[in-house]
């Protein structure tokens, strides 16, 4: 029995490990696809990628893009999010819902009602596709930022500050703040790794006019196959150093809380839930 | 004082009410209307929902998208299961290790994802040219730039996915349960039959809805993979308001909202089915 679950477990590893690995091959291989195993093995595809002002410029617009609308999202929402979960619980019943509605709404149904509202001209395109990017932002900065605020019992604390003479806005920047900083950082870097490698809102709303990384990824993806694959590792390699980075934080979190509380079981909501998984494709 | 700070904090959430108002609500409240409009957006009527529901043109990508959703959360689903209920006897550490490693390769979805399934079972792919080997033609049977390619490349994330959402439910399942029934007389199968198919039954549901609403929302894979050759909701929608040659946004805007409406459709049998099911188990 216990063979027979190591087996399916390792058969899924190999499942999905098995695309990435073609990929990672296809990314050294000076040809692939007469014969069985690449005909040899070179590094000139990086280098040519390296040295593609195109692949630059469309990384740099990704990052543009990621850093105008993170910036956003921890400017208005972060501080909505915990405003209302400490002063006005009684908006919480219509808060929730509106912010967790992006989940329920496909990509295309939002870029089309984008496209519908604003292709006139009157807001800069960029700015259109920024503000959609911001809705799909709502569910991870939610559920990260209201767990931390959980763990801290962000109520009590500024009750506290208060009673100990701080004003509330120095008790919310000053105290508030600082402590929910895990959660900030952690639902920013998943932001962070949905909006860099966004492509559905930014393909419908601003398409070849701005080249974002993944745009870039298919268009060379039909010219050059080798040239994508280095594309998609350098891409990946950025992606999975970005997880390590959550969860380490998470770890981070959950050390911290365990000590404040010895019965408070932490889950780790943000990485570990499937609903994350939902926006990606 | 205290109402008066209260209202200032009110004030404060205007500029979040501000963003949802221009990017959410607003967007779709138009989109609504002109999927009732004419090529302006003008006039009311009914015209453009009776086109999609008449023209194979266009209800053919509901067709088509519904059945790749529905095979490939089907496929997901029935290997998710396996997955889930091997990962819920591993240890802890194992356990916490495969959920890692679950979501890093959530990363590798959309053109990355039709690319690597390009070089295995392309034209020139590496099972392809395997099988060549052995005398096999790939193509003979299968086509990977066709309805039968998308379904397989959407099994890739429907299978982690549903681990996800199935792993809890198994792993709820106490182990002495089985010791139980055993030490009462009944057999593996009636254990399953009256215990463990009832247990796991309705996490199995809402998991196939949520891989189904999945694949049906899919779009970069599918546009990276076939382009607008198998036609889909989310990719004819996509091209019938992006302004190409065929741009015909109040169709596109119709076809949104149906989709919407078949979304929030399949969202509530859900809600019903779990509820049934809930109150079945009390």
């Amino acid at each position: 029995m216990k063979k027979m679950n190591r087996f399916i477990i390792t058969l899924f590893v190999a499942f999905m490990c098995l695309p990435i690995l073609v990929t990672l091959v296809y990314s050294f291989a000076t040809e692939w696809g007469k014969s069985i195993l690449p005909s040899g093995y070179t590094l000139k595809w990086y280098a040519q990628l390296y040295q593609d002002p195109q692949f630059l410029a469309a990384i740099s617009r990704s990052l543009i893009l990621t850093v105008v609308t993170l910036a956003a999202v921890l400017v208005i929402l972060v501080p909505s999010i915990a405003l209302v979960a400490i002063y006005l619980p009684k908006f919480d019943h219509l808060f929730k819902p509106i912010v967790l509605l992006p989940y329920a709404i496909p990509g295309v149904v939002l870029a089309t009602g984008l496209m519908r509202t604003y292709t006139n001209g009157l807001v800069p395109l960029f700015a259109v596709l920024s503000g959609g990017l911001f809705i799909y932002s709502l569910p991870f900065m939610y559920q990260s930022v209201r767990s931390s605020l959980q763990e801290i019992d962000g109520t009590r604390l500024m009750e506290a500050a208060e009673m100990l003479g701080a004003s509330k806005v120095y008790a919310f920047i000053r105290i508030l703040l600082p402590n929910i900083k895990i959660g900030i950082m952690v639902g920013s870097l998943l932001t962070f790794s949905a909006f860099f490698g966004e492509f559905q809102l930014t393909n419908m709303i601003l398409g070849g006019d701005f080249e974002t990384i993944r745009i870039y990824m298919l268009r060379v993806m039909k010219v050059n196959g080798h040239l994508s694959s280095a594309v998609v590792m350098t891409y990946l390699i950025l992606l999975v150093i970005i997880s390590a980075l959550i969860i380490k934080l998470t770890n981070m979190n959950r050390k911290r809380s365990s000590m404040m509380r010895e019965e408070a079981a932490f889950k780790p909501i943000v990485k570990g839930s499937p609903a994350h998984e939902l926006l990606n494709h | 004082m205290q109402q008066h700070w209260k209202r200032q904090a009110q004030a404060c959430l205007l500029p979040l009410a501000a963003v949802l108002l221009l990017f959410l609500a607003v967007p779709l409240v138009i989109m609504i209307r002109q999927s009732f409009g004419d090529q302006n957006g003008d006039g009311f009527s009914f015209a453009n929902f009776m086109q999609i529901l008449s023209q194979p043109f266009y209800y053919d990508a509901f067709r088509n998208s519904f059945f790749i959703s529905i095979y490939s959360a089907l496929a997901g689903l029935v290997l998710a299961m396996f997955v889930a209920a091997a990962l819920a006897r591993m240890n802890e550490k194992a356990q916490e290790k495969i959920t890692l490693f679950i979501n890093m390769t959530a990363n590798f979805a959309g053109v990355p994802l039709a690319f690597a399934y390009i070089i295995l079972l392309g034209n020139a792919g590496l099972v392809t040219l395997i099988l060549q080997h052995m005398g096999i033609s790939l193509q003979s049977f299968f086509n990977l730039y066709s309805w039968q390619g998308l379904a397989l490349t959407y099994v890739y994330f429907q299978v982690p996915l549903g681990v996800l959402f199935l792993y809890p439910a198994f792993k709820g399942m106490d182990q002495r349960w089985g010791e139980a029934v055993a030490l009462l007389g009944a057999s593996r199968f009636s254990f399953w039959a009256r215990i463990g198919i009832p247990h796991i039954l309705p996490s199995v549901l809402g998991t196939f809805i949520i891989l189904f609403a999945n694949g049906m929302g899919t779009y970069e894979t599918a546009y990276a993979l076939v382009g607008g050759t198998v036609s889909l909701v989310t990719t004819r929608i996509a091209s019938s308001v992006s302004g190409d040659i065929f741009a015909q946004p109040q169709i596109g805007s119709a076809m949104a909202v149906l989709f919407s409406i078949l979304m929030i459709a399949v969202l509530l049998v859900n809600q019903y089915l779990l509820h049934l099911f809930r109150r079945d188990i009390k």
